[in-house]
């Protein structure tokens, strides 16, 4: 026999057979999607999160009061409250250390936003004029808070984009005047939406006045943050190294904590990763039952047709022609399993784009189509070697 | 005359649950290009045993087989698979056709396994379907076939290799009278072509087709009336 009279006389026997095949097929086909589309629906919120904090600016250093476990997050209120970070800190950390560009103080209050009777609640920040570097952040229209307005303690607001929508919709908000907790502003500015971000909170949903005026407006004496930024990756280490050695001169180190969004991204990375690991192998192990499937119904299939296989070892087929036709008969029935499921996973992975991001990977289509021609040949094998073990006589014989 | 075959004290045991049962007992015949033979016998007495044992699907306890003159006892699972492809056409009671699968295809069949391309195949195939008759029945499956016709595929399927035998199981066994002459006149027109058949049957009127009756009796040849002389 050549090499594609196996193939051929497989599938002529799968085809005689379309309902058996179709079933042996079904568990490999479930497997197969599940995995391609669970590892999608992973790898797409991975890709999802890292783009968000890179749209943050990877480069951001943030000091924070108090002790904060970054398993943790909702411990990091209460130290706020009681911050020993001090507006000379920033002064300091700029001096002691040659990395860092940018840095700045800020604090953060509930502030009620009122613009013609309508009332929204918004964290408002008071910022240093770099923040804005410091984070990415751009206008979509008007200006940014600057220099002039910290120094001079100006009572103008820039809006993020949701509050901005909330207060007056579609209409460009700048130049109005809006009142913040019974303070009257002037809107100097709205800021291009960038989506979530670290720690859940909203970026889009703020509001930022100057540094200065927030003090006064909220009565705060110490900030509650100083954010920063270098100017490349690798020099986050250094400047977290200056952070600490100049702010430990001062505080205890449980008085501050120094978070950063590479290792904040790297942790949620992380664990999504794991989550993707973790659902690619449940699938896989669908794939293993669809793979148990395929031999039983193979070995079904052997003795509904040790009759035939008797003949075809009378008129001259060899163990090895009756194995390599069972066993292609798997093959082939996991590996159309797997490509019928593959196309199914990602047709669901592309419905479901509307709802999240998904990606088809290449490495689970790889794993996917691997996996199941690998488990139509584990699984193949016995009732392959089954088949070519019968006595042609016995098998002639049998009923 | 050229012995197409030669069985040389040939025995057959089978061992079941520590017993040791003799279906053949020291078996010595020959059979020569173009005989017709008949074997006949009480059930049980060994006749598929030294059926199988000529159309190589068995290897014997003890003794000589002889295929042409080759000697097959050492042959291993694949050249004894070339043997029965070459060298043998069984045709069986049961007709053992595949389901499912058309009467040119089941004809096809050996030649699958002698390598033949699927063009040659077909081409033979057609041409022995029409030497059986079934010309125009060729796309059918043997359900849509009456037993004569499906028992005549199975002669087309056994012929197909131009086999220096061929090996009929009580071929009209399970037929009735009227197909299992048509199937005894298919194997007095090969026979008198030049074939050579060995049949086993109960029926002494399908017995007296051929011209030579060998009769077997637990395990053992009683009688072999009509060996052909040199
Ligand atoms: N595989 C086997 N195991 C044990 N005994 C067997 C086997 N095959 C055949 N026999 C015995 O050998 C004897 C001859 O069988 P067989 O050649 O089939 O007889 P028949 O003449 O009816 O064709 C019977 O008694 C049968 O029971
Ligand atoms: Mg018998």
């Amino acid at each position: 026999m050549n090499m594609f009279e196996p193939i051929r006389l497989a599938l002529r026997s799968l085809r005689t057979n379309k309902v058996r095949s179709l079933l042996t097929m079904l568990g490999i086909i479930i497997g197969v999607s599940s995995v391609i589309l669970l590892v999608s629906i992973g790898s797409g919120l991975q890709d999802y999160i890292t783009t968000q904090f890179q749209s943050l600016g990877a480069n951001t250093i943030y000091i924070m009061p108090g002790k904060i476990d970054l398993k943790n997050v909702s411990s990091a209120g209460q130290s706020m409250m009681t911050s020993k970070l001090e507006t000379a800190d920033v002064n300091n950390i700029l001096h002691g250390s040659s990395v860092i560009t940018d840095i700045g103080p800020a604090v953060a209050a509930s502030g009620l936003l009122t613009y013609k009777g309508k009332t929204i609640s918004t964290e408002t920040a008071g910022i240093w004029e770099n923040y804005f570097t410091i984070t990415n952040f751009e206008a979509a229209s008007g200006d940014i808070i600057r220099q002039s307005d910290v120094e001079r303690s100006r009572k103008v607001v820039v809006l993020g984009d949701k509050p901005a929508a909330d207060l007056f919709g579609d209409a460009d908000p700048v130049g109005q005047s809006i009142d913040i907790s019974g303070v009257r502003y002037l809107v100097k500015g709205r800021l291009a939406a960038k989506g979530s971000g670290a720690m859940g909170s909203n970026v889009d949903d703020h509001a930022f006045i100057p540094y200065t005026t927030a003090l006064r407006q909220f009565s705060f004496t110490n900030p509650q943050m100083i954010v920063l930024k270098v100017a490349n990756q690798n020099d986050i280490a250094p400047a977290i190294e200056d952070i600490n050695h100049v702010m430990l001169r001062r505080l205890k180190d449980t008085d501050f904590t120094v978070l950063q969004q590479t290792e904040l991204l790297n942790t949620i990375t992380q664990f999504l990763g794991v989550i993707t690991v973790a659902l690619g192998g449940i699938a896989a192990i669908s794939l293993l039952v669809g793979g148990i499937g395929i031999m039983n119904i193979m070995l079904v299939s052997v003795t509904e047709r040790t009759r035939e296989i008797g003949l075809r070892k009378a008129v001259g087929a060899t163990s090895r022609d009756i194995l390599f036709q069972f066993l292609i008969e798997a093959i082939i029935l996991s590996l159309t399993g797997g490509i019928i499921g593959i196309s199914i996973g990602a047709l669901g992975s592309l419905a479901l784009r509307s709802v999240i991001k998904t990606a088809v990977t290449l490495w689970s289509v790889g794993l996917a189509a691997g996996f199941s021609t690998v488990i139509g040949i584990i699984f193949g094998v016995a009732p392959a070697v089954r088949a070519s073990q019968l006595d042609p006589i016995e098998a002639l014989r049998y009923e | 005359m050229t012995d197409i075959l030669r069985l040389a004290g040939v025995s057959r045991e089978y061992k079941m649950d520590g017993v040791t049962f003799q279906a053949l007992r020291d078996v010595s015949l020959t059979i020569k290009q173009g005989e017709f033979i008949a074997i006949m016998g009480p059930s049980g007495s060994g006749k598929s045993t030294l059926m199988h044992l000529i159309g190589c699907l068995d290897r014997p306890s003890s003794g000589k087989i002889f295929i042409e003159g080759k000697d097959i006892i050492g042959a291993n699972d694949r050249e004894l698979a070339e043997i029965r492809n070459t060298h043998i056409g069984f045709v069986f009671q049961q007709f053992n056709l595949l389901r499912k699968t058309s009467a040119l295809a089941n004809v096809e069949l050996p030649l699958i396994y002698a390598k033949i391309a699927s063009r040659a195949r077909r081409e033979r195939a057609i041409e022995m379907l029409k030497e059986v008759g079934l010309a125009e029945k060729m796309s059918n499956f043997p359900s849509q076939l009456s037993g004569g016709q499906q028992q005549r595929v199975a002669i087309a399927r056994a012929l197909i290799t131009n086999p220096s035998i061929i090996l009929a199981d009580e071929p009209t066994g399970n037929l009735d009278s009227k197909s299992g002459k048509d199937i005894m006149d298919i194997f007095e027109n090969l026979h008198a072509h030049g074939r050579t058949i060995v049949l086993v049957t109960h029926d002494e009127n399908v017995a007296k087709h051929a011209k030579r009756i060998i009769r077997i009796a637990d395990g053992e040849i009683m009688n072999d009336k009509g060996k052909m002389k040199l």
